[in-house]
């Protein structure tokens, strides 16, 4: 630097290096005495900050040694004996030696760095977890980092990194380049490369280019490779990534690493390509975004929106001053840093205004109009694209055609009401058939239409299936389980909706299957099970839903351990709890704050509960029963609705109100003479084709009047298929079979059991669609 | 060295490091800043509430009070609102500069800071016009 500086410094570290010495000695008597402690730490602190401005790296690393020494018995982890402290006076007269060689000469001796490394060795030896051995064994097999690992780092990070270890702290460079398809192993790259300890800084590449279009993106494709800096030990860092050690690379930052020349010149250019920002500027306006992704602060925002102006102002960006005064001015309408953020994030990587006239759109592109930095569309380039039978199409438009499809088909529910009035009103019977034959065509054309919208629509569940056998491998290894998955119906096709909707319940229903159900080989074996577990995925349709079932043969679910933690969490009372039969007691898991960080583990753990699951099914339309026998396993079943979009339902008469039954539980609609009416106990009954079938009267369920039956025709029965069970359901009056778009029980009828939904009629009367499952 | 020419704006550096202190003024100076020094976190709060500068360059360990103290307190004031404030530490975790955002800087460097880059950000910082 310049003379006056290094003068300065000789001083300062005369001063400081007494201060150290007479803490010391304080201390030797006093070992806890806290100020004394403090004032020598700080000390050293300083004098290592200090040293730093000066090219002499055997000074910083001796002191930056005695530092971390002091750190340890700062905060505890060491005890200062008189072992210790005769050896951070030995190693300050050494420092004071080094300053009276550079107040003399300018520079330090050629010997300088063996003896600091000797000194810096003696007091690293003393620190806990014994770091001298483990940095000699990294010293001994890891190989240097490569520049190009260091290239993502800011250049500023990274000299300052370099410095600390030419300093000679030990900084561990991590390549950790995750599976490709780690996102369907459970693992979470971000937080796995976050588990190294002392981590200085983490540095996200994609390993290879992303492409120009979203043609061929794949989101569920890991491209990532990140770089971690690290001043934990080798050993630290293997045990904190454990399951990805196969994906990890170490390499020292040792001063081998450092080319001399810093920021490698022929590699920067493609990396940073010329901006308005610049280094400095980039790395303002990054840690701006950083910050305020933290959520909105008042005050945080006006320093941020002073800071940027001041830094467009530096720019002579008056154009982009304005437009961020008007996004800054929207945050703060909105209490929303959103506007801020996007702002900044095209900011960051504005290219060089090319001429002053060019500036005013491109920052605040208010319209969702692609990227302005995007490359034109490929249309021009000169491969062809090659011929295909598939056609891609956004689903929204598919959404859009089902949509007007579903109104198309309870439009048409308006005619027969017409039929009607044409014959009732008009008296025309002729019309009025013209009219049903009408309706009959487009009844039947709007349906097929509708089944080929939905086969669009139509996913197998081997989409959400296929992710399982590497999961289920990988968690089974890391639990030390043996597992055999059996996946069975994976050609069973749903809405895509309903499939994809279906990945986080599955998997969260699997992982606890795996983590608390299965047992350890060696408990199976006790209990007289084969070593491997089976875990049976299966998915089958069951009239209009599709069911999942995951069934284990682990140790299942034990009603009296639930009932005691539902009562530990506060979840019910003990009354409560003791009233629950079994059945209920397990369902308990799905109640919101049963399953809480008392039972984390690493897999299924993270605070998610089985409500979660519950409360994504629901909202899908679907259900889920959970069934276990202690000791033989637990079978978990998801029923679906098949697809989101249109029920075709019967519209009965029930005491004078019409009700609509979906049309997949009707076997036949029948008429009873009464005589054929038999009674079993007080249960009523008739014989259809040698099966007994109970007969429910509707009216007594539901209220209302029964019309009076006229002798001539019979009871009206609706036989239904339950369940696997067949029941009778009397009613008064069969009425027309429609398609409709149920709307779900919401607001006060959200919590009334029995319907599965309403749906608009032709007339506009509301009907309620029974939901029979749920009846009987 | 020649002399500066100056810019206007006042930062106020606050560092228990005297030959630190030395190395931000030289820096700032040659750039055209005026520069005034605290050596700790209570007179550089009492500082920057007293004077009007238009940057703060504070250090984390201080005896008396540290950086993110004093940082805390600066921000309380409504007058210091908005007054650029970087933190430098020779600590390069993030969670020292998490720590640092928290309290209310707006910027986290590790010492040493490169005198280019410190110029250049105090530049930006400032809002004083860049040389094109």
């Amino acid at each position: 630097m310049n003379a006056v500086l290094l003068e300065r410094f000789v001083q300062e570290a005369r001063e400081l290096l007494q201060t150290s010495a007479s803490g010391l000695l304080t201390l030797e008597r006093d070992p806890t005495d806290a100020t004394a402690i403090n004032e020598v730490f700080r000390a050293v602190h300083t004098l290592k900050g200090s040293s730093g401005l000066f090219d002499t790296p055997a000074l910083t690393r001796l002191v930056h040694a005695g530092e971390d020494v002091l750190q340890q018995v700062r905060t505890g982890a060491m005890t200062l004996d008189s072992g210790v402290v005769d050896l951070l006076l030995d190693s300050l007269d050494q420092v004071g030696a080094f300053i009276d060689q550079l107040d003399r000469d300018g520079t330090l001796s050629g010997d300088a760095d063996r003896i600091a490394t000797h000194h810096a060795g003696a007091l690293r030896a003393r620190l806990a977890g014994d770091t001298e051995a483990v940095v000699a064994v990294i010293d001994a097999v890891l190989a240097p980092a490569p520049a190009e690992w260091l290239a993502g780092f800011p250049v500023a990070e990274r000299e300052a990194l370099l410095a600390r270890a030419r300093g000679g702290e030990a900084v561990l460079a991590v390549r950790y380049t995750p599976d490709e398809g780690c996102f369907y192993t459970g693992t979470d790259p971000l937080a796995a490369i976050r588990d190294v300890p002392d981590l200085l800084a983490v540095a996200v590449a994609p390993r290879a280019p992303w492409s120009a279009t979203t043609d061929d993106f794949d989101p569920y494709r890991c491209n990532m490779v990140f770089t971690a800096l690290t001043t934990a030990s080798r050993e630290a860092v293997e045990q904190a990534m454990t399951y990805e050690l196969d994906a990890v690379e170490l390499r020292t930052l040792a001063d081998a690493a450092a080319p001399e020349a810093p920021p490698p010149p022929p590699h920067t250019p493609p990396a940073e390509p010329a901006t308005l920002l610049g280094e400095a500027g980039r790395h303002i306006v990054r840690t701006q975004l950083r910050v305020i992704a933290s959520g909105y602060d008042a005050v945080r925002l006006r320093s941020t929106g002073a800071l940027i102006g001041n830094l467009l102002r530096s720019l002579r960006q008056d154009d982009l001053r304005d437009h961020w005064e008007i996004a800054l001015a929207e945050a703060i309408a909105q209490e929303d840093c959103a506007p801020v953020a996007a702002f900044l994030a095209r900011l960051d990587d504005a290219p060089v205004a090319t001429a002053p006239a060019a500036p005013v759109v491109p920052l605040l592109a208010a319209d969702p109009a692609p990227q302005s930095s995007a490359p034109p569309p490929p249309a021009a380039t000169g491969e062809p694209r090659p011929a295909s039978k598939t056609l891609k199409v956004d689903q929204g438009k598919i959404d859009l055609l089902m949509n007007l499809i579903g109104e198309l088909v309870v439009q048409k529910n308006a005619l027969p009401f017409l039929a009607r009035r044409a014959e009732e009103v008009h008296g025309s019977r002729e019309m009025g058939r013209e009219i049903k034959e009408q309706f009959a065509t487009l009844d039947r054309l709007t349906q097929e239409m509708q089944g080929a919208i939905m086969q669009i629509r139509m996913l197998p569940v081997a989409e959400v299936f296929e992710r399982f056998p590497r999961l289920v491998r990988d968690i089974a290894r890391r639990l030390d389980k043996q597992v055999e998955l059996v996946m069975e119906g994976t050609d069973t096709a749903a809405d895509k909706t309903i499939v994809e909707a279906l990945g986080d319940p599955l998997l969260h229903i699997v992982r606890n299957s795996l983590d608390h159900g299965i047992e350890e080989p060696a408990t199976r074996v006790a209990a007289g099970k084969p070593p491997v577990a089976t875990l049976r995925l299966r998915a089958w349709q069951d009239n209009d839903c599709v069911v999942i079932e995951i069934a284990d043969d682990g140790r299942g679910i034990d009603p009296a351990r639930i009932r005691s933690v539902a009562v530990d969490k506060g979840v019910v009372t003990r009354e409560q709890a003791d009233a629950l039969s079994d059945q209920e007691a397990i369902n308990l898991i799905y109640r919101p704050g049963f399953s809480t960080a008392a039972e984390v583990s690493d897999l299924s753990g993270r605070g998610v509960g089985m409500d979660v699951v519950l409360s994504t099914v629901q909202k899908l339309g679907g259900r889920v029963s959970v069934s276990s026998q202690l000791g033989h396993g637990t079978v978990t079943r998801l029923s679906m609705p098949l697809s989101m979009a249109v029920t075709r339902i019967m519209v009965v008469d029930i005491g004078g109100s019409l009700y609509g039954i979906p049309i997949d539980h009707v076997v036949q609609t029948t008429r009873l003479d009464p005589t054929v009416i038999q009674r079993i106990k007080h249960r009523e009954v008739f014989v259809l084709r040698d099966e007994v079938v109970p007969l429910i009267r509707m009216t007594a369920l539901l209220g209302g009047q029964p019309a009076a039956v006229d002798p001539g025709r019979g009871e009206a029965v609706l036989v239904c298929r339950v369940e696997g069970r067949t029941i009778g359901l009397v009613i008064d009056d069969f009425r027309e079979g429609m398609d409709v778009i149920l709307k779900p029980m919401t607001g006060l009828l959200a919590d009334v059991g029995g319907y599965c939904g309403t749906t608009l009629l032709g007339d506009g009367r509301v009907l309620l669609v029974l939901d029979l499952k749920e009846l009987f | 060295m020649t002399k500066p020419h100056v810019n206007g704006k006042r930062v106020l550096v606050v560092d228990d490091g005297m030959t630190t202190r030395l190395y931000y003024r030289d820096v700032l100076e040659t750039a055209g800043f005026g520069v005034e020094e605290a050596v700790n976190g209570v007179e550089g709060l009492e500082r920057a509430l007293m004077g009007a500068f238009d940057l703060l360059i504070v250090d984390v360990n201080m005896p008396k009070m540290d950086g993110y103290e004093m940082i805390a307190q600066v921000r309380v004031d409504p007058a210091l609102h908005d007054i650029p404030i970087i933190t430098i530490s020779t600590e390069a975790g993030e969670r020292d500069a998490d720590r640092a955002y928290s309290a209310g800087a707006n910027l986290y460097m590790v010492k040493p800071a490169d005198p280019a880059l410190l110029t250049e950000t105090a530049q930006m910082l400032t809002g004083v016009e860049m040389a094109r």
